[in-house]
């Protein structure tokens, strides 16, 4: 498995006349494992559905490997796209419906099957794969719904994973987790792109949740980038005093950085 | 119903009415099939728009001296495939609403085609109910063809329809044909619709297609489960509720309506009684 690079140029994405997403310049080299943090509505979860191809930019230009994703016909966007592992936000699945983990670890698959093709054994062999390395061996014939936030977390990731994905995208993986959780979520992601030098994107709030291996953070506000860089420059005082208006420093923990107040203490 | 059973006293039913088992038993399960995809697309309106969308085009058609089942055919099939442009996040409408505004657009043209109509009002206002009793032969080959046609598409596109079901925006950023197999979907609902409309009426069909799809994912465990459950618990509310209505000499729409309510007050109670886990 190889990572895929990204690139913007000129972005913007307007909603409701409003520019919620004003990109300038912004390359992810194949490879890299780059967080995307900033401020609530920030255009965090934006950017990654404009890189997807979800929101087509009112200006702009996106591309995957050099090639760009606004020319492509719906068809050949469908292919460009099986290179795109997709993590969403817990309000963008079903996660009531009876669907079992093997069911949806299945759907990693689904796109890389022509129309009409089922999937075959050596499909659900690379879907029974991924459901060992995840851990969740146990859980195969369960229901994803009965699941914990955690594990169906686990599912997900499963799924993207059972993709072969040459970008991966995760947008909040740790929100509503408790600290136990978030760090298990997290170390998976890291060794994953350890493993698979899959390209990784992760959106998160949280600082701590980005794995040693993020070597570089992007920090929005208002839709536009404060800050590009290694997480050590942009997680100083100075930078984040500029995105969240506030006194904040960092603390950093085997090699993860977690963001404190500077005048309270107190941390995330 | 007894003005045309006359008398109920064998307890075999009549010959006459198999005709009407096997209607209603083609009609509640591609209900039922159809049911599973759109209570999990949570578009339950989607019935009563299709519905009243294929009621207004039968009589516009009738008015204009059109065929009375290609027409409506048609407009249904153009609507559903019309929804296909909503897309829950990227509209500033939420899809249910959009539908609600739809229907209630075709509720009023329905009735103002009824306001239009100058002779016999009778077969138009039995679109409400439908005339399952009154079927024909070749209606049901019709809703045979349509439900096969549905069952093929089921198992055609059943790993696209999955993930579109659990996440339509997972589907559309991993590359899946989401919008293509959806617009499919939509059309086929259209035609399904529309020509069951005519047997079972625009109110209840609505029920045949929330209900036994509501109970089957009460119970089921996995997608294959779900689908199989709901097109089946949709033909034994049509056919549970037309022998009910046979033998208790009531309204035959009505008791329908009320087995498949009773189809899912029965999942609903088994889950909770049994304190299945998934």
């Amino acid at each position: 498995m190889t990572g895929g690079s990204l690139s913007l140029s000129q972005i913007s994405v307007r909603r409701s006349g409003r520019a919620i997403l004003s990109i300038d310049h912004l390359t992810i080299p194949a490879g890299a494992f780059v967080g995307i943090i900033g401020t609530n509505g920030a255009g965090k979860t934006t950017l990654l559905k404009t890189c997807a191809g979800l929101i087509a930019p009112a200006e702009g230009t996106v591309w995957i490997d050099d090639v760009d994703l606004g020319r492509l016909g719906p068809w050949a966007r469908c292919r460009l796209r099986k290179r795109i592992g997709y993590i969403p936000q817990s309000t963008e699945y079903n996660a009531e419906l009876p669907f079992t983990v093997r069911e949806v670890v299945a759907m990693g698959r689904t796109s890389l099957k022509p129309l009409l093709i089922r999937l075959d054994r050596q499909d659900y062999a690379v879907v029974d794969r991924w459901i060992e390395t995840l851990g969740l061996g146990g859980r195969r014939d369960q229901t994803f719904r009965s699941l914990s936030g955690g594990e169906q977390q686990k599912v997900l990731i499963a799924r993207a994973m059972a993709q072969d994905p040459e970008i991966l995208m995760l947008d909040e993986p740790c929100a509503n987790l408790d600290f136990n959780w978030k760090h298990q979520i997290s170390e998976i992601v890291e060794r994953l792109y350890r493993q698979t030098n899959v390209t990784v994107l992760m959106v998160s709030h949280e600082t701590g949740v980005l794995p040693p291996a993020c070597e570089r953070i992007v920090l929005f506000r208002e839709g536009r980038i404060i800050a590009d860089g290694a997480p050590d420059a942009v997680l100083s005082t100075e930078v984040l005093r500029r995105a969240y208006d506030g006194a904040f420093r960092v603390v950093v923990a085997e090699g993860r950085r977690y963001t404190v107040n500077a005048e309270s203490g107190g941390g995330r | 119903m007894s003005f045309l059973l006359g008398q109920t006293s064998s307890l075999a039913i009549d010959p006459f009415f198999y005709t009407v088992i096997a209607a209603g038993a083609i009609a509640g399960a591609s209900c039922g099939l159809l049911g599973a995809y759109i209570v999990a697309l949570r578009l339950p309106f989607i019935g009563v728009f299709i519905s009243h969308t294929a009621m207004a085009g039968t009589i516009f058609a009738y008015l204009l001296g059109l065929n009375p089942t290609v027409g409506p055919v048609l407009v249904s099939t153009l609507a559903a495939m019309s929804l296909a442009g909503i897309r829950p996040g990227r509209s500033r409408l939420d899809p249910n609403v959009a539908l609600g505004i739809l229907f209630s657009l075709m509720l009023g043209l329905t009735f103002l085609g009824i306001g239009l109509t100058q002779d016999s009002r009778t077969e138009i206002l039995g679109l409400l109910w439908g005339s399952i009793l009154f079927v024909r032969g070749e209606s049901v080959v019709v809703i045979g063809v349509a439900a096969l046609a549905l069952a093929a598409f089921a198992i055609v596109f059943n790993k696209e329809l999955k993930v579109l079901l659990f996440s339509r925006t997972i589907a559309s950023a991993t590359g899946v044909h989401e919008t293509f197999v959806y617009a499919l979907f939509l059309g086929l609902c259209g035609i399904i619709l529309a020509v069951n409309l005519p047997l079972v009426g625009g109110l209840m069909i609505f029920s045949l297609i929330t209900n036994p799809a509501a109970a089957a994912y009460q119970i089921c465990r996995g997608h294959r489960a779900v689908v199989l459950a709901s097109t089946f618990l949709g033909a034994l509310s049509a056919v549970g509720g037309f022998i009910a209505s046979y033998y208790l000499n009531l309204p035959t729409g009505a008791c329908i309506v009320l087995a498949s309510a009773l189809v899912f007050a029965l999942a609903a109670a088994c889950r909770t009684l049994t304190r299945r886990t998934d």
